[in-house]
């Protein structure tokens, strides 16, 4: 069994494939081969050759000794003899036109003839057999180089073998190529052809290649020899020049794409800082415009703050020393129990019986009110600062009822109570009467406080211009005595321009925010008054003007002590002139009842 | 279906009338002359029909090598080498220059009665392909295309001859294949071939039939070095 497929084997690898159907049968089994067949071969369909060996019997090695036997099986015919024995090439058997036929099955048969011993046989036909001859004329065209210089494609063109009669027909040939790089160990194959060109793609440049072709018939399946090898190669070309530009090239965007860069950075700098370094939020009053709070108008920062909750009204109800207090100008007589005298006192009064007992007066407790003739008292509002004075100084926020210039006239007639009123939005606080002029001590030891008088007329003398010199003006109300006051007092001549401007530089100093700190004081056209710029001769005072009283101290008993008024005044910081005698000192912006005496004509 | 008659009937005027070109009719392919479309050459005629049994041997080839590789003959067949086929009796030139010998009516006519030879066989070997399970339905269908082939190679050799007969080519020497030889595909033994001889049969015939279609070709219409 093994040693038939052997023989099969050797058959379909010998004289073809399977398809040869050369099918042998061995009439001996002989390990040490003898004589047989290696082959037959067809090269082009028309003619035939068989060859033999002898193999290791030596005895049959000469010629003649076997001989070639065929039949064809056409129809039964006889064993006929080799037509042809090859002369020029030993043990082969030659087939002519003549006596090969296609399509038919051949069975040849090798004999020793003496012996009558049929050694092999082998049958066929012989369309089965044909081996064609190769392909002649191969040759190969360079097709392109790729760009990058590596790579190229060929043509490989050929002819058919000039045995085959493929014009005809009588052989349809197919083609198959092979390559490989030179020396290499396996072949490259590409598809069956049928024309005599073909190409090959992706060969290396820098590579030397050795291509073939060889052909069978179609729809058969032996192939026949291998072409000789042709060299392909194609030197690769140096690229250098082709690199320098691309470096260039890149070398140049790259720069360029910098450029680019920062030229946006640069222009865009602003929006970049505020997208990477967004600005830290300041902080601000809710609902309030920072910007309106430093430049904005009076008003408008009145009706802010107003709508803030710190600025209620009510806020100030919580302090009794700031009160309300309404100034009823039609009934002088009507006592205001909301006075601020009335609170003092009633301080004082809940705590001891010994302090100062208020004479109620009619008039005591009125305020006066903030006057509405005033024009531009909201300027006044931005010169408080908030609600400073809280501790120190009461910010007198009183309701305005009544005119300020009326107010005088009226409260020459008693003790009154002329504390200036204003609303919180218009603090003017130049028109407000903290304290309550003591007027007279009764012998039980009380202070009788009597209301400042005030003569209007100079205000009204002045009622031009300034508007902070009409408020400054109405100080005098009650409370101050303002230095036109004192001028008055003391010289009764009205007053001239020139404490004006003393009094213009009140102002100022009031503006400062030192309300009550000495910068009202009420000077008389002598020396003695300080901060005082009278340089006319003061004018005359029509009412005695109540004095004031520094409270000291409150001694053990709850009785205030008051101090005398030293002769030495205090030199007002501000007064421009030097001539100024100095005045005893004393708080600044209380006249004392001595200098106030020495004003009096 | 509730429908009643007369929708049925705008039913169908519409499919008949919506298009009109829909309409299956016979016409010419060449009603307008020879000016209105190609009329194939002779030598174009000979180019497809050649190409045609190239491509009907090449299946025979293939089928063949499966069956071989599949089923190889047992080793009761070596002997048995040679095989009769049923189309032996027919008288075929072997060789080029016997069928160049050979008069164009004669050659044409073997060609038409190996066509017409197998009609029938390769029909049955189909069947006998599809019922067995041993093959897969891939070479049933070869095998079924190859029979269809062979039917329409006839066909076109037909138009050949009858275009050939037309142009003076062919003498009247032709008979007329009406070919009531219908030859059972019988061997010796008077059974009925296996398939394995029955496509090694067709194989064999189809290459006759490819080459000598060429050489018909070649001497009919003159071309180079034919």
């Amino acid at each position: 069994m093994a040693a038939q497929k052997q023989r099969r084997e050797r058959t379909a690898g010998e004289l073809g494939t399977r398809g040869a159907q050369l099918q042998r049968t061995e009439l001996t089994m002989n390990p040490s081969r003898g004589p047989h067949f290696t082959g037959c071969r067809s090269r082009e369909q028309e003619t035939f050759r068989c060859w033999w060996s002898a193999g290791t019997f030596q005895n049959l090695t000469e010629p003649g000794a076997l001989r070639v036997f065929y039949q064809t099986k056409n129809a039964l015919s006889e064993w006929q003899e080799c037509p042809d024995y090859t002369r020029t090439v030993e043990n082969e058997c030659y087939f002519n036109k003549t006596y090969t036929q296609i399509w038919t099955s051949y069975c040849v048969q090798l004999r020793s003839v003496p012996q009558n011993i049929t050694y092999d046989e082998a049958c066929f036909t012989v369309e089965n057999i044909v081996h064609p001859d190769p392909p002649i004329g191969l040759n190969w065209t360079l097709l392109n180089v790729s760009r990058s210089g590596l790579h190229f494609d060929v043509l490989v063109r050929w002819a058919p073998p000039p045995s085959a009669d493929v014009q005809m027909g009588w052989m349809s040939l197919v083609y198959q190529v092979h390559y490989r790089v030179r020396n290499a160990s396996h072949w490259e194959m590409l598809d069956l052809e049928t024309g005599t060109q073909q190409s090959i793609y992706g060969l290396y440049t820098d590579k030397e290649y050795e291509v073939r072709v060889r052909c069978k018939m179609q729809a058969f399946d032996n192939f026949g020899e291998f072409s000789n090898s042709i060299i392909v190669h194609v030197a690769q070309i140096p690229s250098k020049e082709s690199m320098f530009p691309t470096t260039l090239v890149l070398i140049f965007g790259v720069i360029g794409v910098v450029i680019l860069l920062v030229l946006l950075i640069f222009s865009q700098q602003q929006r970049l800082m505020v997208i990477f370094l967004p600005p830290i939020p300041a902080p601000k009053i809710k609902g309030i415009d920072p910007e309106l709070l430093k430049n904005g108008k009076l008003d408008q920062l009145h009706s802010l703050l107003s709508s803030q909750d710190m600025y209620k009204p009510d806020f100030y109800h919580e302090d009794p020393w700031v009160e309300f207090i309404q100034l009823d100008l039609d009934d002088p007589a009507e006592k205001n129990e909301s006075s601020d005298t009335q609170h003092l006192l009633g301080l004082s009064r809940s705590g001891s019986s010994h302090f100062l007992n208020f004479k109620s007066d009619n008039d005591s407790g009125r305020a006066s009110c903030y006057d509405p003739e005033i024009p531009n008292p909201k300027d006044l509002a931005s010169l408080l600062p908030g609600h400073s004075g809280r501790g120190d100084n009461h910010p007198l926020v009183s309701r305005s009822s009544s005119s300020i210039p009326d107010l005088g006239v009226q409260k020459t007639s008693g003790v009154e109570e002329t504390p200036i009123q204003t609303q919180p939005a218009v603090p003017s606080w130049v028109n407000m009467d903290f304290y309550a002029q003591v007027s007279d001590f009764t012998p039980a030891g009380g202070v009788v406080l009597s209301p400042g008088q005030l003569n209007s007329s100079p205000v009204k003398k002045k009622g031009e211009g300034n508007e902070k010199k009409i408020q400054f003006q109405l100080l005098s109300d009650g409370a101050y005595t303002s230095e036109n006051t004192a001028r008055l007092l003391s010289a009764g001549v009205p007053p001239s321009p020139g404490p004006e401007q003393g009094y213009q530089a009140f102002p100022t100093q009031a503006v400062e925010g030192n309300l009550w700190n000495g910068e009202y004081l009420v000077s008389a056209n002598d020396s003695q008054t300080p901060c005082l710029v009278p340089e006319a001769p003061p004018a005359p005072i029509l009412p005695p003007v109540s004095d004031y009283t520094v409270v000291q101290e409150v001694d053990a008993q709850h009785s205030l002590l008051l101090n005398p008024p030293s002769s030495q005044p205090a030199i007002c910081p501000h007064s421009p002139n030097k001539h100024l005698p100095v005045i005893p000192t004393m708080p600044m912006g209380y006249l004392t009842p001595d200098l106030l005496g020495n004003l009096n004509p | 279906f509730g429908l009643s008659l007369p929708a049925v009937a705008v039913l169908l005027v519409a499919l008949l009338c919506l298009d009109p070109h829909c309409r299956v009719g016979s016409a010419p392919i060449c009603a307008h002359g020879p000016s209105g479309c190609h009329i194939p050459s002779l030598a174009d005629l000979f180019d497809r029909v050649i190409q045609h049994s190239a491509r009907m041997h090449s299946l025979s080839n293939d089928l063949h090598s499966e069956f071989e590789q599949y089923f190889l003959p047992s080793k009761n067949h070596i002997g048995k080498i040679y095989r009769k086929c049923h189309t032996s009796n027919i008288l075929t030139p072997n060789g080029k220059d016997n069928a160049q010998k050979l008069a164009r009516e004669e050659l044409t006519e073997v060609i038409l009665k190996l066509l017409m030879a197998w009609r029938d066989p390769l029909f049955q070997l189909h069947q006998s392909m599809a019922h067995q399970q041993d093959f897969n339905s891939f070479s049933s269908n070869k095998a079924l295309e190859m029979g269809d082939m062979a039917h329409e190679l006839r066909k076109g050799v037909e138009k050949v001859a009858e275009k050939m007969r037309v142009l003076g080519m062919l003498g009247n020497s032709v008979t007329g294949l009406s070919a009531a030889e219908a030859m059972l595909p019988l061997s010796d033994s008077g059974e009925a071939m296996s398939d394995y001889e029955l496509l090694y049969c067709f194989r064999r015939d189809s290459n006759k039939v490819q080459n000598y279609l060429k050489i018909l070709k070649c001497r009919i219409v003159p071309e180079h070095d034919c």
